[in-house]
């Protein structure tokens, strides 16, 4: 495989756990657009980590997850008192207060001659854990894909239970699933814990891919793509927003031929992909109709 | 998950390898827009880094996923530590330019340029001052 092909395919495994992220919180019935902010703090936390205190990138992923899991929660607090429109506006402004937060951040140290942390607008970079031990691009793509086996075994297994049930019940309607027993807020926030979480995950594969990250790498756009990736690949289960990163990262490198203009193009795909098919391609219809005809050949 | 886990740990056990290579870009506009004539400039400890492989991709910073371009191989150029390639680039802008070194010396770089129709330059940020290389 050449080197672009491993590119590609290692960038829709590290935007799944974004898309993914995405997805738990539309489940569980809200529309966030503020997950970048998420993978932007898992980027920043595990990459401090390693390139600065040489922690291990294992290590550094687990500490990377729990500080977006805390801010995730942080955050939640107050905008998860918010419905439908508000909760999105405010997710929103909070992945912009971030992004800010990141222009401002400074925390250089000397490591081997070179100046290294994040340095505000200038961005961070040697965040070489991986790079300098000689992990093969190859090698990064299995270990990104293995992780997210992983997850889609925890999300399966997760819909299946008695968790999923409940979650999706609050989706479609929380007064009713709170009239049954069930602490909304709580379990709300909960998932947008784990949410960021997995955001966080992401973003601190990403920083290791890439060597290099700055503020507008985790800007609006990315908050919109995360969205649209689960919107997309569908609601009905958690293949549905990987699908939706191959879809959306499959349509930009397939319009390529039309250079400047593709994300035109691309934009008008997804628009009319969505009026055809509003809870995206794998939705609750589908995955019932796969369910039921899997269930009748067994 | 039991070898993902341990190879995960592994890693760990890996050595880090040196750095300090520096890299400067010089490119002229071509006839075709947005398509440029680039030398890349290698040196490693103050002395040119010639024979290594060399490849070149570029991301919007502020678009990663959207605009990029597709790596591209350079040819060794007329100077020792010189190396020439060609960027067809989607728009002007800035674009973080990744330098993929292998062979004799394997490291990573990412350099910030602004291109427009005079060429390209260190792109400057609002700092007021160019991200170092």
């Amino acid at each position: 495989m050449d080197e672009y092909s491993v590119g590609v395919l290692t960038n829709i495994g590290l935007f799944s756990f974004l898309a993914l992220s995405a997805y738990l919180l539309l489940i569980a019935g809200e529309m966030s657009f503020g997950q970048q902010a998420f993978f932007g703090v898992g980027a920043y936390t595990g990459g401090v980590l390693t390139a600065i205190y040489g922690v291990p990138l294992p290590l550094a992923a687990l500490a990377a997850m729990a500080s977006g899991a805390l801010v995730a929660v942080l955050v939640g607090l107050p905008t998860l008192r918010l419905r439908g429109l508000y909760f999105a506006m405010a997710t929103l402004a909070a992945a912009e207060m971030a992004r800010i937060l990141f222009e401002l951040l400074h925390f250089q140290r000397r490591i081997g001659g070179e100046l290294v942390g994040p340095d505000g607008t200038q961005g961070f970079r040697g965040i070489r854990w991986v790079f300098e031990r000689g992990v093969e691009p190859l090698e990064y793509l299995a270990i990104v894909y293995g992780l997210l086996f992983i997850i889609l075994v925890a999300f399966v297994r997760i819909e299946r239970s008695h968790l999923g049930v409940t979650l999706r019940s609050i989706g479609a309607d929380p007064e009713l699933a709170a009239s049954l027993g069930v602490n909304v807020n709580r379990l709300k926030l909960g998932v947008a814990a784990a949410a960021g979480a997995l955001a966080a995950l992401g973003g601190v594969l990403f920083a290791h891919h890439n060597t290099y990250i700055e503020p507008r790498n985790f800007d609006i756009m990315l908050g919109v793509h995360s969205l649209a990736y689960a919107l997309i690949g569908g609601l009905g289960t958690a293949f549905g927003p990987l699908l939706g990163v191959l879809v959306d990262l499959g349509l930009l490198e397939g319009t390529r031929v039309f250079q400047g203009y593709r994300m035109i193009v691309f934009g008008g795909l997804v628009a009319v992909l969505l009026v055809f098919r509003p809870r995206g391609l794998l939705d609750e219809r589908v995955v019932h109709w796969i369910h039921a005809r899997a269930f009748k050949r067994a | 998950m039991k070898v993902l886990l341990l190879g995960l740990l592994g890693l760990a056990a890996l050595p880090a390898a040196a750095q300090g290579t520096r890299a400067e870009l010089d490119c002229t506009p071509t006839r075709t827009e947005h398509v440029y004539d680039c030398v890349i400039r290698l040196a490693r400890g103050g002395a040119p880094l010639a024979g290594v492989e060399l490849s070149i991709g570029a991301d919007m910073p502020s678009m990663p996923m959207a605009h990029n371009l597709k790596p591209v191989k350079a040819k060794p150029g007329k100077k020792p530590g010189d190396y020439e390639a060609r960027l067809d680039l989607e728009m002007a802008g800035e674009w973080a330019v990744k330098l993929r070194l292998s062979g004799p010396v394997r490291d990573q770089l990412i350099l910030h340029y602004e291109f427009d129709d005079k060429g390209a330059r260190p792109a400057v940020r609002r700092s007021g001052t160019p991200p170092r290389k």
